[in-house]
């Protein structure tokens, strides 16, 4: 594949370019899905194609292709000259990118079990088996079990020298239980909803999910939710437990991390950030026990990998250091901006068609010291939440709603009742400097984002957090109004 | 596409007699993105996306590939007949569909549209940041333009295909602590009012500076068409899915034939001659009908593929998404009637209430009221005796949709073709009681 994408290269040098790149992909999805019984989604894709990126005169061009031959190559090369000629026509001043030494390196997601070698028959049986499971409980009316899997092998060139091979494999599944009754319905999943759990490796994932295992009773709590009370809206101490952390982490930190999008390169479509340059290393973004990181180098993470599509080698750093604004996500063109000479590693593509930007890196809450059991011992009223079901976020990260799949009410140190619809609201650093407690590493575990749509055009990354249990007080519980 | 046909009756002798569905898309695309009063992003996109979709006695599979060359298509087919013989029968199948005749549909494409080079959008980003520059204010955007087109073919002799081009140009702008928002897309980049768009914008970021705080509550609100839209295409695929009805998880479950809306809302899916064109068929070839969702406030019909209609005992709208659909069908060219007067006299006609430019970042909290969530953004202002009174900061809103457009108090004349899921061509609309369940800090 490298002399095929020598021909763009060619044409970047030919043209003499500040920098150019060819990143040619090669990309298998498999998705299955089983709905009440019946085959809902039974595909298998298989795509290639190639993006190529010039530099020229300070100015951007990209195009991609799927002709795979050199003559095609050169030619989306040259379309990409011709945008980033047109590209000078409205800049400020040249763009430059940090330097980042030439690798020539090979790079593999690790894995136990290759899943596109499972049988086909082996993964629906599966499937079919909690789908049963998940309809034992008659006021179950939608059962839904999906699994998927994508491997990419990418084959990344820069006219610096790099040459950089590496395949990403991801598996992920769910189960999903609707109930419905005189008008409601309410849902509840296993790991989680939103197309679940999806992980960097192979089978073994699936396999460690244990699906059936829990099939029944994500049916019957799906079941039970419809006869619980009300989550009442109130100032409240919350716990967040399951994949909410994730959601929590993900929309007030990793998204308001991203450099383009504090510059305000963003601002015409998913928004800015409140999290401005001049407050790095002095902004208190939580309480002192809040430290978030990201890391590219992180085993299992979906935004793990050898290099970053800017061909900037994966590294670990802190966004929120002892409750501090420490960091942000960048890529080579912006993190200049913030004084530093080299980039964190965290610009990504979606697929061969799209240009590379800004993204969330793997991000996670470091664990603290407590467990579920003391944060909540130490809760007098409040309520502990698990598992996202809406999310949404202003335009500069700060006002957040979350609701979430199921509650449980804490009265005086107790876990309680089940609770229905519960959701919360609040504003993003006095909520992570409400944070007064964090379960330990024991009960720390990685969560899979696999639909994080940015840009435009609009394109999807994949990453993942981690976190514990964690609880937050004062908080504003349920909907005003 | 001539080679289209080509390229499908290859896949259908590959697939030896096994019934065999194409779906194959071709999208040339291109977009120039401005930022910070420059040039951010600027690419062009070729693309091939062909599905194969196979059945044979109650098993079903099905390969995408982007490579049309025969060593693919051989691999791919083959893939797919090795899925099925390996597969257990699944009763409910559906076989592929018969052909049958389709309308005519809209002509939706324009040759200059679907070509327009990389300089007629670096030229229209410019002229709107030097503007920009001039004033102290910040320009952010989009301007695209391309073509698709979508061959959906089946072994049993079923050939549809549709092709359309696109134009759009979306403008934020920033003056100090205001912002301004305006948007258009058209199958024809002349229709575009770019003038037009940029003036909007930038005359709501100057009038929104300073903006005030006004306290969360119950308040009467003016949607203009693209904040309404948002909601109201919401409201339609949640609703009005023939799949959602059929497992009773949608507000219009026995309420067919009774009045649930306001009156002033009648509301149709037309993809045909509606003012949301679209293909004239859907995903299993089928001729998209028009359906009259909502006709002054009675809620009439939902929509249906094959596979929902036979389950509620009615016939296909013409309505599929690709096969299998995990969401089932949904109205994808929805058209609100429009009333009468402009946004203009709806803000004449209100005492005090919340002016809407857009909503950001709407999500679904409960889906059988359709209860959202969702912020203001860029350009939100307080109507006081029939004037726009002053800018305020934003506000998220968490309301029923249902109970919302059950107080519609006034439709304007003059609706916007949007893009939001398919299409929605939406007036400005005045609603009573809309819940803001908080504010933010700008």
């Amino acid at each position: 594949m490298f002399k095929l994408a020598s021909k763009a290269i060619e044409v970047a040098n030919k043209h003499r370019v500040d920098f150019g790149d060819i990143r040619i992909v090669e990309e298998r999805r498999q998705g299955l899905a089983v709905k009440n019984g019946e085959i809902a989604g039974l595909t298998d894709q298989v795509s290639m194609g190639y993006g190529v990126r010039v530099l020229y005169k300070g100015a951007w061009g990209f195009a991609s292709g799927s002709v795979m031959t050199e003559r095609g190559v050169a030619e989306t090369a040259r379309k990409a000259v011709a945008i980033a000629k047109a590209s000078r026509l409205l800049m400020a001043g040249r763009v430059r990118l940090a330097p980042e030494p030439a690798y020539q390196d090979i790079w593999q997601t690790p894995f136990l079990k290759d899943p596109f070698a499972v049988p086909t028959q082996q993964k629906l049986d599966l499937l079919l088996k909690a789908d049963a499971l998940l309809r034992r409980n008659k006021k179950v009316r939608v059962a839904a079990s999906e699994m998927r899997f994508i491997r990419e092998h990418q084959w990344h060139m820069t006219t610096e020298g790099s040459r950089i091979e590496q395949v990403l494999l991801s598996s992920g599944a769910s189960i999903t239980a609707t109930a419905v009754e005189n008008g409601e319905s309410q849902m509840r999943g296993y790991p989680c909803s939103h197309g679940g759990q999806t992980l960097g490796g192979g089978w073994e994932i699936i396999e460690a999910m244990d699906l059936a295992a829990h099939a029944e009773r994500v049916g019957d709590e799906a079941a039970a939710l419809l006869k619980a009370p009300q989550c009442q809206a109130g100032v409240r101490d919350l716990i967040i437990s399951g994949n909410q952390m994730a959601l929590q982490i993900h929309e007030s930190v990793g998204h308001a991390s991203e450099l383009d999008r504090v510059l305000g390169y963003e601002e015409s479509y998913a928004g800015s950030s409140f999290a401005t340059t001049e407050k790095l290393g002095k902004f208190r973004y939580g309480s002192p026990i809040v430290n978030i990181v990201a890391d590219a180098t992180l085993p299992g993470g979906l935004a793990t990998a050898g290099y970053d599509d800017d061909a900037v080698k994966a590294q670990r750093w802190h966004i929120v250091k002892d409750g501090i604004l420490s960091g942000y996500m960048t890529n080579r063109e912006f993190c200049g901006r913030i004084g530093k000479e080299r980039s964190w590693g965290s610009c990504r593509a979606d697929g061969f068609a799209n240009i590379p930007i800004t993204r969330i890196c793997n991000l996670s809450l470091m664990p603290g010291h407590s467990s579920t059991e003391e944060l909540i011992a130490g809760v007098r009223d409040g309520v502990m939440m698990e598992n996202n079901v809406s999310w949404s976020i202003d335009q500069r990260r700060l006002n957040f709603q979350f609701g979430c799949e199921i509650g449980w009410e804490i009265k005086n140190g107790r876990k309680g009742r089940m609770l229905k619809n519960p959701t919360y609201q609040g504003i993003t650093p006095e909520f992570w400097g409400s944070c007064d407690a964090i379960a330990g590493p024991q009960e720390w575990r990685l969560w899979g984002v696999a639909n994080c749509g940015k840009g435009q055009p609009g394109q999807t990354a994949m990453m993942c957090h981690g976190s514990s249990p964690a609880r937050f007080r004062k908080v504003k519980i349920g909907v005003h109004g | 596409m001539k080679n289209m046909e080509t390229v499908c009756e290859k896949i259908f002798k590959l697939a030896k007699g096994v019934q065999c569905e194409v779906t194959a898309e071709t999208r040339d695309w291109a977009l120039t993105r401005f930022a910070e009063n420059v040039i951010s992003q600027n690419v062009a996109s070729s693309s091939l996306h062909l599905s194969v979709r196979l059945l044979d006695s109650g098993r079903t599979a099905k390969v995408n590939l982007n490579q049309a060359d025969d060593a693919s298509l051989k691999r791919a087919v083959a893939a797919g007949l090795e899925t099925l013989r390996t597969q257990k029968k699944d009763p409910h199948l559906l076989p592929l569909a018969r052909p049958r005749a389709l309308p005519a549909g809209k002509n939706l494409y324009d040759r200059e549209t679907a070509c327009l080079p990389p300089g007629w959008r670096a030229g229209k980003a410019a002229e709107l940041a030097r503007a920009c520059k001039k004033t102290g204010q910040t320009a952010c955007g989009t301007v695209e333009n391309g073509a698709a087109t979508l061959v959906v073919a089946n072994s049993l002799g079923l050939y549809a295909e549709h092709s359309e081009s696109f134009a759009g140009h979306s403008v934020t702008v920033r003056d100090k602590d205001g912002s301004g928002w305006a948007e258009r897309q058209d199958f024809d980049a002349a229709k575009i009012p770019f003038a037009l768009i940029n003036e909007t914008a930038r005359a709501k970021a100057a009038a929104s500076r300073k903006p005030r705080e006004i306290k969360p509550g119950k308040y009467t609100v003016v949607l203009e068409p693209h904040a309404a839209a948002g909601l109201l295409s919401y409201l339609a695929v949640y609703g009005f899915g023939g799949q959602l009805y059929n497992e009773g998880r949608s507000f219009v479950c026995g309420k067919l034939g009774k009045k649930a809306l306001s009156p002033l809302l009648t509301l149709e899916d037309n993809s045909i001659d509606g003012a949301a064109p679209g293909m004239p068929f859907d995903y299993e070839g089928q001729p998209r009908t028009r359906v009259t969702l909502v006709e002054n406030g009675v809620l009439k019909s939902v929509v249906h593929d094959r596979k929902t209609a036979k389950k509620a005992k009615t016939a296909s709208t013409g309505h599929a998404l690709p096969q299998p659909s995990y969401m089932g069908p949904i109205p994808l060219n929805l058209a609100v009637k429009p009333g009468h007067g402009s946004l203009e006299a709806l803000i004449k006609g209100t005492e005090r209430g919340v002016l809407v430019t857009q909503f950001h970042y709407t999500n679904i909290l409960r889906p059988q009221t359709v209860e959202m969530t969702g912020m203001t953004r860029n350009g939100t202002f307080m109507i006081e005796d029939g004037r726009i009174a002053y800018p305020i900061k934003n506000m998220r809103f968490t309301q029923g949709m249902v109970e919302a457009f059950g107080r519609v108090e006034a439709v304007s004349g003059l609706p916007v073709l949007i893009s939001e899921w398919g299409g929605i061509s939406c007036p400005a609309m005045r609603l009573g009681g809309f819940n803001f369940s908080s504010s933010t800090k700008f």
